[in-house]
């Protein structure tokens, strides 16, 4: 699949508002040719209408000129010949001639005014400024022919040119870099995923958005960013409440985190069991959007609170509950009733489902009476495991009994995804009985070596 | 913890009907900005609980809200001004939740109140 789409857009300002917030998008590109070789490349810049180009080579315009590799990498020098190919873009684009301002007059006819052949590449009039030009040129050279990187050669060497329109922020990705953040976790979301996540729930500014697993809030500082006022729940007061020591020795937590990046703090971070939720019955309709990374037991397994009337309790501040494994249907059932419950109509809920390509259906695919599934997006992570970014909508007010009854009718088809950690991690034997993988005797107990 | 979170939570120990709201006990009150947003403070005022907003308000020390808000108090930037104060910078830092019907303490603590139930209370 080529990683480049044509898009029709009713305006620049509407592409350049799309770019403010996708992750996904590198640039929006103006196409002033394209062609699978350089020479057939300069035809079809040639053959460009006059019009689109030209204004672009005003008198005092800067410029510069980009060339991007893709799945191949082009080193400085030969980028370099590559804009000095492009010389004869000057000649004809119909870069206005010796004469200040002739052009902006409309003096000139399109074409009129060349500078002549064997010029230089310094265009008349448009200057160089590789800082802050006036405007971005991009030659696109798509070439994966020549590189064995193990994938398949799906698309064929292809070059672009074209006028950039818009870029996308994506520099938050480095803003908020997770090497540099100080209150991690091993499942922190990373910070593009938190921001696409962001994007498929629609979070902006004055949302009010919920994280039940929020862990170090790794999801609801993508939301802070965007203006978000966030709320996280986590049932292991160790992550939310007390946090970690960073290198200097300095206590870091959730706060802190928002805190370094000078974001609003959460307006509640909370200690409950998702299973369990303290919100109060009539609570409804009260959430914008619902993003969150459930733990199901690939890498960090999650845990609920459990009756036990033999267990005594003397003194509560001090007591330590026990909590039970949570199994994953059940996880996300409860996930999705909640956030029935408490999203406005037409509020988001997105979150990772875990699967397997080898079994992986649709029919295993959590489904609620008042969300309706909009998304389905497939992360492939191993060869047994993939996750699954699923966005749904609330489409209709939440009815309890018709909750009920759907839970009830639709009781046991979560229940292959259950068996998930098994299928990933477990060793596997050949018809002889000899073991496929490679297997450590390391012990461990809820994921971790002891 | 905010108000407006302490307006979305009750006592959830099983066989507990009135668990709204919690009556707060403060130790520690502190305030944190917030982005004042006043499209916000109208969307969210009709899913609150007034009164529990306006009593949780006073027991961490905020006083002056109204007993009843009207339309044209929502459009009034003093009261919204006042209103967004109590809702979203006042933070329970240290002190405990107080559920109205059984009495049970949930502690709070950096600012995060621990609601988890006990074997006994699930």
């Amino acid at each position: 699949m080529s990683p480049f789409w044509y898009l029709t857009v009713p305006s620049e300002e509407v592409a350049r508002r799309i770019c403010e917030r996708t992750m996904l998008i590198k640039h929006m590109i103006d196409l002033w040719g394209e062609a699978s070789t350089f020479e057939e490349l300069q035809a079809a810049i040639q053959a460009c209408p006059a019009h689109k180009r030209a204004p672009w080579g005003r008198a005092g315009t800067s410029f510069k000129i980009v060339v991007d590799g893709w799945g191949n990498r082009i080193e400085m020098p030969e980028q370099v010949k590559l804009i000095e190919r492009l010389a004869f873009l000057h000649l004809q684009v119909g870069f206005p001639g010796r004469v200040p301002g002739a052009w902006e007059g409309g003096a000139l006819e399109p074409g009129a005014g060349y500078l002549g052949p064997g010029s230089a590449w310094a265009p008349g009039n448009a200057r160089v400024d590789l800082k802050n030009p006036d405007v971005t040129f991009r030659l696109v050279v798509l070439d994966n022919d020549s590189v064995d990187n193990g994938l398949p050669h799906t698309v064929h060497k292809r070059w672009y040119f074209g006028r950039e329109v818009a870029s996308s922020k994506r520099g938050l990705i480095n803003q908020y870099a997770l090497t540099r953040r100080r209150y991690l976790g091993p499942t922190s979301m990373d910070t593009e995923m938190a921001f696409i996540i962001c994007n498929q729930a629609q979070v902006r500014k004055g949302s009010l958005v919920y994280d039940p697993f929020v862990g170090t809030g790794s999801i609801l500082v993508a939301a802070g960013h965007l203006g978000a006022y966030t709320l996280g729940a986590d049932i292991d007061i160790r992550v939310i409440r007390d946090g970690k020591e960073d290198k200097r020795g300095e206590r870091v937590d959730v706060w802190a985190n928002f805190r370094d990046y000078r974001l609003q703090p959460p307006v509640g971070l909370i200690r409950a069991d998702a299973h369990r939720p303290p919100w109060r019955d009539d609570l409804q309709e009260v959430l914008d959007a619902v993003i969150c990374d459930p733990p199901y037991g690939v890498r960090a397994g999650g845990r609920k609170s459990v009756k036990d009337d033999s267990v005594v309790v003397d003194d509560r501040s001090k007591h330590i509950v026990t909590t039970d494994p949570y199994p994953m249907g059940e996880c996300v059932r409860d996930l999705l009733d909640t956030s029935a419950r408490l999203l406005r109509c037409g509020g988001r809920l997105v979150f990772f489902f875990p699967a397997s390509p080898e079994t992986y259906s649709e029919e295993e695919l959590p489904a609620h009476p008042a969300l309706r599934l909009l998304a389905n997006s497939e992360q492939p992570l191993t060869s047994r495991y993939s996750r699954r970014l699923l966005t749904m909508a609330k489409v209709k007010p939440y009815c309890a009994a018709e909750a009920a009854r759907f839970h009830e009718e639709h009781k046991d088809t979560e229940l292959l995804v259950d068996q998930l950690s098994a299928l990933i991690f477990e060793p596997r034997r050949d018809n002889e009985g000899n073991l496929v993988d490679r297997v450590s005797n390391k012990k461990k107990w809820r994921g971790k070596a002891v | 913890m905010k108000l407006l979170t302490h307006n979305m939570l009750s006592c959830h120990i099983k066989g507990v009907t009135n668990g709204f709201p919690f009556k707060i006990e403060a130790t520690e009150v502190s305030e944190t900005e917030a982005d004042y947003d006043p499209d916000f403070l109208r969307h969210i005022f009709p899913r609150l609980q007034w009164p529990a907003l306006k009593e949780g308000a006073e027991s961490l020390g905020v006083t002056g809200l109204p007993d009843e808000v009207t339309e044209e108090l929502l459009q009034d930037e003093d009261f919204l001004k006042a209103f967004h104060h109590a809702l979203l910078e006042v933070t329970l830092q240290e002190g405990a939740l107080v559920c109205p019907e059984t009495g049970r303490k949930f502690p709070v603590m950096k600012g995060i109140p621990n609601l988890l139930l006990n074997e006994d209370e699930c």
